[in-house]
């Protein structure tokens, strides 16, 4: 060991560049990020969030999501992520004092507004992760082979601004209470009074004031008649964030700084901008042409021509046709008659006058020849548009297949069904209460049908048999099974199949 | 004098870590000096001697109980004193007040005889005049006699400090000592430090703990003999030697294994101390 | 040293001195009791409480179990801090045992506690009031797993504050709980679910498994239970 000699030169004095004071706080922000990243709270919020996203990502929509939708399902999933960060970030400001290490770190050249802009930048950072996040489960529905329409870039910012908001929030509120209980409690004061309120007030701007806003129906909108005022309300959320955040830093000795009051002030004029933008409700355009769509809609659509039957859509679905017109191949081989190759005009519809408030079902189309297919896909809708189609298939329009009440039910069902996979799980998915014996109702996208007992047994028998024998003695008896007024128990003796013994009025 | 505490193959692990590894020692009424160097397990033992954890293996015994079983444990806790590294207080107390928790923690029940206990420790750290003021108020030396004043409470049989000294200025520094030594007085002191100065003024034992296991067991004089010969002068910095250093007069003074005719130095605790914890050499002499 | 006969415990029965130790130990505990912490905790459980009947439209039954649950979710946040102890180190090895001093803390808590949730309870109106009995048990439950979990903390890390950790893990499980818990235990009902009694056996069962939980974590090892020990018991 030597002592150093007095002769020895001196070290360099360490100048600081103009600016090094701003690497000090990213490489602390860096730091902190690390910390809060690896917080047991934040970690599990994130892996539930994940895991919770995955497994709900694989069956979505049905496989067939429309973007436009697929956006605002990635909003909720955030918020947990954004009370972790909250809660995380908030024992990571108080844990100076709490370890009292306040006193020694007050001396050093960071200000204190550099260490709280720190942990600000850590919360950018979690926020970040999240975008990453929430653009993965997008990019994962908008890869569905399926996928059709548009998402918002404003609805996607939501999820990110959310957990910006939340845990800016959670480090203005260290600096203001340093009190380490103060942040699990208001966490749950906040969570129940964001379930007690929206239970409360589903209608009016309040509900906009709320990070994530969710909508009471599931009909699907063609993009441009959502009438959510997206942007407004992002530009709304990241201008509370920011207002929070500068804050927090006028708060902790950042306000001699000039450019913290301007980025305060700017904050607060967003947030306000935002808000009233966001409260003035649906715009008389897209009111104009939400009527345009529910009442003319053929003056959107483009229509593709496919073999016999035109499919007209709005543009935003024209991927979809190929889907429908599976599904009417599906039920055209298994016809008979002229039914074969009739022109059919596949029209795509939906009631967009009540927005995304309330689902209303639709007037069945008169014009014979016309089958009516909704906006969504997947799942249950494709056996009730084979339905549809084999209804106008026997009865010839729309109008006259929701009044049938003879046998050409059991035609009807059996085209709809007999061509696909599992013939009794799609009648179970068809009809409302999921039975597959007795009578019920049968939904679709317009009138519902009706199936007697002896309906349903009759069709149960035909779809035992072989598909081929079936389709050979259908088309056998074409005429006469579609034959208006024809009864079931004729069906039966058509057929050659045994008298059912289930009662058979309509209700 | 029979030992007061006897412990053999104490071991603990925290983990992959051996805290304590096969550690056996017999106290006797004085002061024992443990001295060790960071991470040597120093802190570990004495919270497993003081109760406040319990050891992986291992017996010991404190004034005859057995505080593996819980009723020895009472019976040790009874008769014991402890000072951790970093105390912690009830800022909001006064020093008596705080002091009077302990005691009554110590199961001292008795209100008026309590209270004459409490006040003579805390005259005996020198807080008598200081004892109405808020903890939060008294500074870190007084802090810190306050803790000891709470260890002294209820006249322990074994006393257990850990670090006292640090963190205090030469003044307080000895007036802790001369409260060290009058507590060795007819008690069992067991004192962890890095001070070798305050085991040499008061240790009538010294013990080396390095590594969780016992380097050195024996007295002061026995550890400063352990450096006979092998401390020298020379002018410049000898290559031969474990440490070496320049002192104020210009010489260099080294330790370690001195080249022939070298000019021999008086050893001191710490140099034995050095070469205990250098040694692969290093034997137990208890 | 003169200090022979300030010992009550020197022949007399231990259990007599430790009464008198516990009696004596009531005002200096209540001191270091984290009042602040329980009392915010109270106080916001009384605003959730209080919250559907301040709305002043008819209050639902679900929103008045809700409310309790959130009431009960605060208090027991603001117990999470009930074990923080400062002087933890100071006080390792006396001889009051750690489960005397713990139960002392539970102990003075518990009746403004049971005060404060017969308020709360009498703030949800009545039309919307769940059986008290049931939610009772819920609240009881939270607060329990929250003392288990700061005696967790006590007795596994020897931490001196274990209180904002606690809390912190208390609140992922409230969260957490009503998304992740099979829906066939039946915790989250609303009154009238017919699952209600159901999931209130399961609230029970919960119930007495962290009661359990928090006295074993109370108690002090008096040797280490390591699978290594149980294996080779010491070689003494």
């Amino acid at each position: 060991m030597t002592t150093a000699t007095t002769t020895a030169p001196a070290p360099a004095p360490v100048t600081s560049p103009p600016g090094a004071s701003w690497a000090a706080v990213s490489a602390l922000a860096r730091f902190e990020t690390r910390k809060l990243l690896t917080r047991v709270p934040v970690l599990v919020a994130f892996t539930v969030y994940v895991a919770w996203t995955v497994w709900r990502t694989r069956v979505s929509f049905d496989g067939f999501p429309a973007l436009q939708d697929a956006d605002r399902a990635t909003q909720d999933g955030p918020l947990l992520v954004g009370l972790a960060v909250l809660l995380s970030v908030n024992q990571a400001v108080l844990r100076s004092r709490r370890h009292d290490t306040e006193r020694h770190l007050a001396v050093l050249v960071l200000p204190r507004w550099g260490r709280t802009v720190a942990h600000l930048l850590s919360v950018g950072a979690a926020a970040l992760v999240t975008a990453v996040c929430v653009g993965g489960q997008f990019a994962w529905e908008a890869l569905k082979p399926g996928a059709v329409g548009h998402g918002s870039p404003a609805e996607l910012l939501v999820g990110p601004l959310s957990v910006l908001l939340l845990g800016g929030f959670g480090v203005l509120l260290a600096l203001l209470v340093t009190a380490p209980f103060a942040a699990p409690l208001l966490i749950v004061l906040l969570l129940f009074l964001a379930t007690f309120l929206t239970g409360f007030a589903p209608d009016g701007w309040t509900r906009w004031l709320m990070p994530s806003v969710g909508e009471y129906s599931v009909v699907t909108l063609p993009s441009d008649l959502i009438g959510r005022p997206a942007a407004w309300h992002a530009l709304y959320l990241g201008g509370f964030a920011l207002t929070l955040m500068a804050a927090a830093v006028l708060l902790s000795g950042g306000a001699r700084l000039r450019t913290a009051r301007a980025a305060a002030a700017g904050a607060v004029a967003l947030t306000l901008v935002g808000a009233v933008g966001q409260s003035r409700g649906v715009p008389e355009t897209v009111t104009e042409a939400r009527v345009q769509a529910s009442v003319t809609p053929e003056k959107l659509h483009t229509c593709v021509e496919r073999d016999a039957t035109t499919y007209c859509a709005f543009p935003e679905w024209e991927p979809r046709t190929g889907a429908w017109a599976a599904a009417v191949d599906d039920v055209r081989a298994l016809a008979g008659g002229d039914a074969r190759n009739r022109p059919l005009v596949v029209r795509q519809r939906v009631e967009a006058r009540y927005g995304l408030e309330a689902d209303a079902t639709l007037a069945p189309l008169t014009r014979p020849g016309e089958v009516t297919v909704g906006t969504a896909w997947g799942g249950n809708r494709v056996p009730e548009f084979a339905v549809a189609v084999a209804g106008v298939l026997v009865t010839g329009s729309e109008a006259t297949a929701g009044e049938l009440c003879d046998g050409r039910t059991v035609t009807v069902m059996w085209l709809a069904l007999a061509g696909r996979p599992d013939p009794v799980a799609d009648l179970r998915r068809v009809r409302i209460d999921d039975s597959d014996t007795g009578s019920a109702i049968v939904v679709s996208r317009t009138e519902p049908l009706q199936m007697t007992s002896a309906q349903t047994e009759l069709l149960r028998e035909l779809l035992e048999l072989p598909r081929d024998r079936a389709a050979a003695k259908v088309k056998a008896g074409w005429a006469e099974l579609t034959a208006p007024k024809v009864t079931t128990d004729r069906v039966a003796q058509v057929l050659g199949l045994e008298k059912p013994e289930g009662e058979n009025e309509c209700r | 004098m029979s030992p007061t505490v006897s412990a053999s193959g104490l071991s603990l692990r925290y983990g992959a870590t051996r805290a304590l590894d096969d550690v056996s020692l017999r106290l006797s009424p004085g002061v024992t000096g443990l001295l060790g160097p960071n991470g040597a397990g120093k802190t570990t033992l004495l919270r497993v001697l003081a109760t406040a954890v319990p050891a992986d293996r291992g017996a010991f015994t404190v004034l005859g109980h057995d505080p593996g079983t819980a009723r020895g444990r009472q019976e040790v806790r009874r008769r014991l004193g402890y000072l951790p590294q970093t105390p912690g207080f009830h800022p909001d107390f006064t020093a008596f007040e705080f002091v009077d928790y302990v005691a009554i923690l110590k199961e001292l029940t008795d209100r008026a005889a309590r209270h004459r206990e409490v006040r003579r420790v805390l005259d005996e750290v020198g807080l008598g005049d200081v004892r109405g003021k808020r903890i939060r108020k008294l500074s870190g030396g007084m802090r810190q006699r306050v803790a000891l004043a709470a260890a002294l409470a209820g006249d322990p049989a074994f006393l257990v400090l850990d670090e006292p000294t640090v963190g205090l200025d030469p003044e307080q520094r000895m007036r802790f000592r001369e409260l060290i030594a009058t507590a060795g007085e007819g008690r069992t002191v067991l004192l962890s430090t890095h001070q070798t100065e305050d085991v040499a003024m008061l240790c009538h034992r010294v013990v080396v703990l390095a590594g969780g296991t016992v380097r050195f067991d024996g007295t002061p004089a026995e550890l400063t003999a352990r450096a006979a010969g092998r401390v020298w002068s020379s002018e410049g910095r000898d290559p031969g030697a474990l440490a070496g250093w320049r002192t104020g007069l210009g010489t260099f003074r080294n330790v370690g294994d001195p080249p022939p005719g070298a000019d021999l130095l008086e050893p001191t605790l710490e140099d034995g101390y050095l070469l205990t914890l250098d040694g692969a050499a290093a034997e137990v002499t208890a | 040293m003169p200090v022979t006969g300030i010992r009550a415990a020197g022949d007399t029965p231990v259990r007599e001195a430790r009464r008198g130790a516990l009696l004596t130990l009531v005002r200096p505990v209540a001191r270091t009791v984290p009042w602040r912490a329980l009392v915010a905790g109270g106080a916001l459980g009384l605003l959730a409480a209080a919250v559907p009947r301040l709305s002043g439209g008819e209050v639902t039954p679900w929103a008045g179990v809700n409310a309790l649950r959130a009431a009960a979710l605060c208090c027991a946040l603001g117990a999470a801090f009930l074990l923080d102890d400062p002087a933890r180190q100071t006080t390792a090895a006396v001889p009051v045992r750690r489960v005397l001093r713990h139960a002392l803390r539970c102990a003075l808590v518990l009746p403004p506690a049971a005060a404060w949730w017969t308020a709360a309870v009498l703030l949800v109106p009545e039309e919307a009031r769940p059986p008290a009995g049931d939610v009772t048990v819920e609240a009881a439950t939270a607060l329990a797993l929250a003392l288990a979990g700061a005696a967790f903390a006590v007795r596994r890390l020897g931490a001196d504050r274990p209180g904002q950790g606690v809390a912190a893990s208390l609140l992922v499980t409230g969260v957490l709980a009503p998304l992740l818990t099979p829906a066939d235990w039946a915790l989250f009902t609303v009154p009238g679910d017919p699952r209600w009694a159901d999931g209130h056996g399961h609230w029970r069962l919960l119930l007495c498994a962290a009661l359990l939980a928090a006295a074993v974590c109370c108690t002090e090892p008096a040797r280490r239970r390591t699978l290594r020990t149980l294996r080779s018991p010491s070689r003494t």
